[in-house]
């Protein structure tokens, strides 16, 4: 794949979208970022996925170092989350690597989908609550 | 996350900063998983990461001034398109 000048400011923007839509929804950003990968940039589901681990670290430890200055990250408990994370991280790994993309893409796209939902409901009831609030205002 | 908000008692903002720190080691560990077969691009990584770091504090700004429900309805349906042309596809 050529990088192009139009590819490269898609891409920032992505990774733009990404930050600002898991800042907003607390979502990983690899619901935007792998989709985008397989679809748009057409590279196999594996790439994507190990390609949009690779973007949350750090994302992440921008997050932890804004976080740690006003006092609210706890290592010792991260570090009792990540001890099991790490291992079912590197399992999950080896077991994505061992199943065919295109039936990876489709379970991925399934537990988008499941996301989806579970985002657009969520937004529903929002909406009711916001115009309680509104009535009530 | 909202496990550690029931379990511990922690507050949404302590929970999410702690949850956010485990996920530095998982993410690096499952990356380098990926890595190892060769299934990594660092070109594309680099260029996400870059929009992602300007957008996240962005993000978290502009969460205040913004209707929460169109914001999660707009998101859901741009998600749900893209579930479902993965499915497809």
């Amino acid at each position: 794949m050529e990088l192009t000048p139009l590819l490269i400011a898609a891409l920032i923007l992505l990774g733009f979208i990404v930050g600002l839509m898991s800042a907003m929804f607390g979502v990983g950003g690899g619901v935007l970022m792998v989709p985008f990968i397989v679809l748009v940039l057409g590279e196999s589901q594996h790439l994507a996925e190990g390609t949009s681990l690779l973007v949350v670290v750090p994302t992440a430890v921008a997050g932890v170092a804004a976080h740690h200055k006003r006092g609210y990250v706890s290592f010792r408990t991260a570090t009792a989350i990540a001890v099991p994370g790490v291992v079912g991280a590197f399992l999950g790994a080896r077991w994505a690597l061992a199943i065919d993309p295109a039936a990876l893409q489709t379970a991925f796209g399934i537990f988008t989908v499941v996301v989806a939902i579970r985002i657009l409901v969520d937004g529903v009831k929002t909406r009711r609550a916001e115009k309680v609030r509104t009535s009530a205002g | 996350m909202p496990m550690l908000v029931l379990l511990a008692g922690t507050s949404q903002k302590s929970a999410h900063a702690t949850s956010l720190a485990a996920v530095i080691l998982i993410a690096s560990v499952g990356a380098a998983t990926y890595a190892a077969d060769g299934e990594v691009s660092f070109g594309l990584a680099a260029l996400i990461a870059t929009g992602s770091l300007v957008g996240a504090p962005l993000g978290a700004r502009m969460m205040s001034g913004m209707s929460e429900s169109a914001l999660k309805i707009i998101f859901g349906c741009i998600l749900l398109t893209m579930g479902g042309w993965l499915v497809w596809s």
